[in-house]
């Protein structure tokens, strides 16, 4: 399938500071994609040069196969919705709505019909006649994404449009794009920094960092198989154990960490026996036990901080080796308190091995 | 509420105020009551209250023609005071515009040099041109005058205006002058209202300038200024009255817009 994004080696200059690092970015049709990263990755920067905003200072950007990197922002079928909505302030919600496509010469029965669809989508038709100002955070995004929508865009671009709304609004709305989403079939192009967002919504996620592509992938698989320690770091909470490579055998690796022994999932990496490497393992993916466990590998330690998160309790576990693990308790299985002592277990794929 | 004078006596403070606003509005009431007495002379006690004054100011020929001529060369004066102010207040927002303090300062330096001096520079200015006095230069010297109220009251207006705006417009299908048009020009029109009646009455009220560009034609100030040379009359009070009221009142009114493009 042809990609509907096509970023080519694509750079972007700021002065001398280089925002974006020769970028090769493909996105398929009809996907929500999400690109993810801490502020100043260049992330916003690649939204606004697919926008029309920016122009890279060299690479060629291709929407639909067709090369737009030098077509001002009114010439391409994509739309924004930005980041504080930019509601045009003297005009009420239809008129805002209608406004891409008045631009566009439709007759004027066509917007009525289309932007009360649209408006009725996000269950909005009784404030048509509102003012931007009269709305609520949450009404305005929605009136945002119909706008950006109304014009029939290939491609809807979203910079970081949830950040202003607060979590329980945010968390809603994550649903809501999402449905709305999958019911227009088009393509979504969404930035933000919230590794929870990117995980909720995106069939695919963009990690970005210093202006190049970390790694890109499904949430489960950049969630499960972080291929670099930023990865690991950026998208969730993760222990890392560092040590030396003992062996290889099949797809594990044996690290020596400390006085133990632990085995990790390479995840296609292939280090030299004997080098150090790190790998990450999840928290939730620890079981913590009150007695060492028969048939597989385990390590002891005593409980040293524990914090009570509602759904399950954080507890950090000082290892004999000297090392410690931030593991997650089902207070349902088993209840402990700091100064315990425990059995720590995990499956041996759990645990990855990263690139650097 | 912050209070500044707290430890001085409230009433003295109220009655200080209240002394000034004597001040400040009793001649204009003598002005007024005076344009209502029955007889020929300025002065107290008015022992007949009449409208003739009134009656004869509104069929005097020349004062029409003077209002008509004032409100004529105030209106084109805001039409080009408008624009030009609006020009240069896009021109000092526009990022990456060199020297944008030095556009600013010079298209203020207009509203701080006094009347006089800027009456005598426009009046050498057109006779080394060769412009005419009369209309033309009356109007050019107003513009002046009043583009940098134009353009402080827009540039204001601006500066609160959020930027992706005009990025929105752009993305969802504007040209660079229909952003303009469509998102722009109605983001400041409270703004530009609020100017274009602040360029209206200084225009109207303007002496020195008409005094020294203008030609055979009297404005208003310069009619009423003749008629005060040739006596006072209750007729001149009436006069008086009429232009306070009407300048009063569009005054207020563009306050109350301006207010409102701050609120809002």
């Amino acid at each position: 399938m042809q990609p509907v994004v096509h970023f080519r080696n694509v750079n972007k200059y700021y002065g001398s500071s280089l925002a974006v690092d020769n970028l090769d970015l493909a996105i398929e049709p009809g996907q929500f994609v999400t690109l993810l990263g801490p502020s100043g990755c260049g992330k916003s920067t690649t939204l606004r040069m697919l926008g029309g905003f920016e122009t890279p200072t060299s690479g060629e950007i291709f929407l639909d196969g067709q090369e737009i990197s030098r077509l001002p922002p009114n010439k391409r079928n994509v739309n924004i919705v930005f980041q504080d909505y930019a509601l045009f302030p003297h005009l009420n919600v239809r008129r805002n709505v209608a406004f891409g496509l008045e631009l566009k010469g439709m007759a004027s029965d066509a917007i009525h019909k289309r932007t009360m669809e649209l408006l009725s989508l996000v269950k909005l038709t009784d404030f048509a006649e509102r003012m931007p100002g009269q709305l609520s955070g949450g009404q305005r995004q929605r009136v945002a994404l119909m706008r950006a929508l109304a014009p029939n865009p290939n491609v809807l671009l979203l910079d970081e449009p949830l950040s202003a709304l607060d979590a329980k609004l945010r968390q809603q709305m994550q649903i809501e794009l999402k449905s709305i989403q999958k019911t227009t079939g088009k393509t979504f192009i969404f930035v933000t920094h919230d590794q929870e967002e990117a995980l909720t919504m995106s069939d695919v996620v963009v990690v970005m960092n210093a202006g190049r592509i970390e790694q890109m992938g499904d949430p489960h698989t950049l969630y499960a198989k972080p291929r670099s320690r930023f990865v690991a770091n950026f998208i969730g909470e993760t222990n890392f154990i560092e040590g030396k490579l003992k062996a290889v055998d099949g797809g594990l690796a044996a690290i020596e960490w400390n006085d133990s022994v632990v085995h990790a999932n390479l995840n296609g990496h292939n280090p030299a026996v004997g080098s150090t490497v790190a790998a990450a393992l999840r928290p939730e993916a620890i079981s913590v036990l009150s007695q060492k466990p028969t048939n597989t590998i385990a390590v002891s330690g005593r409980i040293t901080q524990s914090i009570f998160k509602g759904d399950h309790t954080s507890l950090t576990v000082s290892l004999a080796n000297g090392q410690s693990l931030v593991a997650q308790l089902d207070p349902v299985a088993l209840s402990a308190v700091t100064g315990d002592d425990v059995w720590l277990t995990w499956r041996e794929s759990d645990a990855v091995v990263l690139a650097d | 509420m912050r209070s500044y004078f707290s430890d001085f006596p409230k009433t003295a403070l109220q009655a200080s105020y209240w002394l000034f606003v004597i001040y400040l509005l009793l001649p204009l009431a003598l002005m007024m009551a005076i344009s209502f007495k029955d007889a020929n002379f300025v002065a107290f006690p008015i022992d007949k209250w009449t409208l003739k004054w009134y009656a004869q100011v509104l069929q005097d020929k020349q004062f029409l023609e003077a209002c008509a001529y004032s409100i004529f060369i105030a209106l084109m004066t805001t039409m080009f005071a408008t624009i030009v102010g609006v020009w240069i207040a896009l021109l000092i927002t526009t990022e990456g515009m060199i020297a944008r303090s030095v556009i600013f300062a010079l298209a203020c330096l207009p509203a701080v040099v006094p009347g006089l001096i800027n009456a005598i520079s426009m009046r050498i200015f057109i006779r080394v041109l060769d412009i005419p006095t009369g209309t033309g230069a009356i109007i050019l010297g107003h513009t002046v005058h009043a583009v940098p109220f134009v353009v402080i009251m827009v540039l204001t207006r601006l500066r609160s205006m959020p930027n992706n705006l005009v990025d929105a417009a752009r993305d969802l299908g504007a040209d660079s002058f229909v952003a303009f048009m469509r998102v722009t020009l109605p983001y400041l029109a409270p703004a530009l209202a609020g100017g274009m009646v602040f360029c209206v009455l200084t225009s109207i009220d303007d002496f020195v300038r008409t005094f020294f560009l203008g030609g055979y034609q009297t404005t208003l100030p310069m009619l009423i200024f003749a008629k005060v040379q040739g006596g006072m009359s209750p007729e001149i009070n009436a006069m008086a009255t009429l232009v306070l009221i009407v300048t009063a009142a569009v005054g207020l009114y563009a306050e109350h817009l301006t207010r409102r493009s701050r609120t809002r």
